[in-house]
């Protein structure tokens, strides 16, 4: 705070005497009380000594709060950090951009206002596909609205992923979720193939597992949203899982501990997404206006819709899989 | 019923039953309080009719029907519950659950018209597979470690049954999230007022507080107003622990989970009988109430989560540099 610009009221137009008597006001307020600061450490010039007290403050105090001491604080009411994400939205532009060099179409097809609930296949540990397609719709839909993709249990709420997850717009997968998300009217993304998705191994690529137990349909028949299938491709392939290795997985409360080309032989570096060339494709909305609201009770008619979504969502990885040239390019 | 004419409160002496036997008094002079307590608090408005009662003895019920007959009473707020957990398990049983039981049929003897009772969104239970907003309908499943919410929720399972059994009283019940201000003072205060925090390493979990006049402003409207039901009572917003501690100016002390509990254990156990999860799973896991409906029934709150908790820090820093 101390050191903001001076004559900050100076911008105020001049005879405004209430803004400038409240500006210097604030500005005697900043210089008795100057705002209290973690030391940071000076970078060490030539010649001058490494102040290894100040590193130390600085790394305990950096782990203390998990490396997001810049954040803000002022989250929503699920978590979401607005500065975080602006501050990652240049990372997330760039891996869209140039790393996965994502294939977008179909847009259009969603509503021109949430809210709307968005099926896609899932694939990998980590929730790029998710955090992809969020992007694109923030990008590439004219209300440039940011939607929230539902994660599942034990990736929610596994040490260190939840509190990024959370800032980043992630929300535990669950009903209740769900259906507060798209009463405030919000594009809602939801991978109901849940672990199946990410479990996939390598040679089961783009087969799209069975979607959970038609709570999905259920949601949409029961607020009355659009459901839009997607198929994402690309995914699979940023960390392709050869192999689920069980036995260490029970120690760390995970569902197997996956093992790709690059991990865990590469440590943190296996988290690196291999750069595939990736395709998303938005369908269009499944039409469920015809359907009285009650009609998330009848079971039979439940599971007919979930089969058609599930067949839907694959039939567009199946186009996006014969359009795109090769797995790179 | 309209508003009652007699209010008796049971636990003088705890921080909720104080300040709603003050706010009502200043607030609504004609009305008259009865109030109930194990020991006469230290200091006490001249106005209050004090009685005796001890809620371990096995006659309480009787003695408090007695009491509520003579003073014809319409009304019982029933905050006798302790807000720090004793390491005594079987005492803890007999206030909370027993304790309960006897002013349930009590008022049941004295056919008195309303009961509100004070119970706690802690009933719901720090769970990793809770969603992000709880609603009263959610089922209580508590910690399995801690005894105090064990007891509660039996308490309010027992207080269920007996609502149905007694149709023609009205029963409201507050589950109050963690209270913050100026004047509390509970374990939750006194977690937060260490000079270093201790916190789960890699959570960094939503919370969310209720300002203590928002809380005792929900308790009087639900003892003069017909509100019958339960109601999640806490402030609107929630906030990350790590910017809570950062606002208050806290030294952070992260800890991996097997750390801090095998560390926190004996103290642990020595002060409130639980292992540290008991605690520090309210640290880890979510466990946030939707409050529309109390919002609703009692009116918006004044404070929100993140003022309630300045609120609290600016007292306590006052306090420091006095």
């Amino acid at each position: 705070m101390a050191d903001e610009p001076r004559g900050a009221a100076g911008e105020q137009p001049e005879g405004d005497d209430l803004s400038r008597a409240l500006g210097s006001l604030r500005r005697e307020i900043r210089a008795r009380f100057p705002a209290p600061r973690a030391p940071v450490p000076r970078r060490a010039g030539p010649g001058a000594e490494l102040d290894w007290g100040a590193v130390f403050a600085d790394v305990r105090r950096r782990i203390a709060t998990l490396g997001m001491s810049e954040r803000s604080g002022e989250v929503d009411e699920f978590g979401m950090d607005e500065v975080v994400v602006d501050r990652l939205r240049p990372l997330l532009g760039l891996l869209f951009e140039h790393w996965f060099r994502v294939d977008l179409a179909g847009v259009e097809a969603l509503p021109e206002r949430g809210p709307a609930l968005l099926v896609a296949n899932h694939s990998g540990l980590l929730p790029w596909d998710g955090l992809m397609l969020s992007h694109a719709i923030e990008r590439f839909h004219p209300e440039h609205e940011r939607s929230r993709f539902l994660v599942a249990d034990w990736l929610i709420t596994l040490p260190f992923v939840q509190p990024y997850l959370a800032r980043l717009g992630g929300v535990r997968a669950c009903r209740e979720n769900a259906e507060r998300l798209l009463d405030a009217g919000r594009f809602v993304i939801a991978f109901p193939e849940g672990v199946k998705g990410a479990a996939k191994v390598f040679r089961e690529r783009y087969r799209v597992k069975r979607f959970g137990r038609g709570g999905v349909v259920r949601v949409a028949l029961e607020t009355g949203v659009p459901l839009v299938p997607v198929g994402i491709v690309g995914a699979e392939e940023a960390h392709p899982l050869l192999f689920k290795w069980s036995t260490p997985a029970r120690a760390v409360g995970l569902p197997f501990v996956p093992v790709t080309p690059t991990f865990p032989w590469l440590g943190a570096l296996g988290a690196v997404p291999l750069p595939t060339k990736w395709v998303i494709r938005i369908g269009e909305p499944l039409a469920l206006d015809h359907l009285a609201p009650d009609a998330g009770a009848d079971e039979l008619l439940v599971s007919r819709l979930t089969e058609e979504l599930r067949s839907r969502v694959q039939s567009l990885v199946d186009v996006a899989l014969a359009e795109r040239e090769s797995i790179w390019a | 019923m309209a508003a009652p004419g007699v209010i008796a409160v049971t636990g003088l002496g705890t921080f909720l039953g104080r300040g709603l036997v003050e706010r009502l008094l200043a607030r609504s002079p004609h009305l008259r309080v009865v109030g109930l307590d194990h020991k006469r608090p230290f200091r006490m408005d001249g106005r209050v009719r004090f009685h005796r009662v001890d809620l371990t003895e096995p006659t309480a019920d009787g003695r408090i029907a007695e009491v509520l007959e003579r003073e014809r009473v319409e009304a019982v707020v029933h905050t006798a519950f302790r807000s720090e957990p004793t390491a005594d398990l079987e005492l803890d049983h007999e206030i909370e659950t027993i304790g309960s039981l006897h002013v349930m049929h009590a008022c049941s003897a004295a056919k008195v018209k309303r009961l509100v009772v004070a119970s706690s969104t802690m009933l719901y239970g720090p769970r990793p597979d809770n969603p992000n907003f709880l609603s009263e309908s959610h089922p209580l499943r508590g910690h399995p470690d801690a005894h105090c919410v064990r007891n509660r929720v039996e308490m309010e399972s027992l207080l269920a049954d007996w609502r149905m059994r007694h149709p023609d009283t009205e029963v409201t019940v507050l589950r109050h999230g963690w209270i913050m201000g100026p004047s509390v003072w509970s374990r939750v205060t006194r977690y937060f007022s260490l000079p270093i925090v201790p916190m789960v390493l890699g959570y960094d979990p939503l919370l969310q507080f209720v300002h203590e006049e928002d809380c005792l402003h929900a308790f009087e409207r639900a003892v003069l107003a017909p509100n019958p039901g339960v109601y999640n009572v806490v402030g609107p917003g929630v906030a990350p622990l790590s910017t809570l501690l950062r606002l208050a100016g806290k030294r952070i002390l992260a800890l991996p989970a097997a750390v801090l509990y095998r560390m926190a254990y004996y103290p642990s156990q020595a002060q409130t009988g639980d292992p540290p999860a008991a605690f520090y799973d309210y640290l880890r896991w979510l466990w946030i109430a939707d409050g529309a409906r109390g919002f609703d029934a009692f009116g918006e709150p004044v404070y929100t989560t993140k003022e309630a908790w300045i609120s609290f820090v600016s007292e306590r820093r006052m306090r420091r540099y006095r």
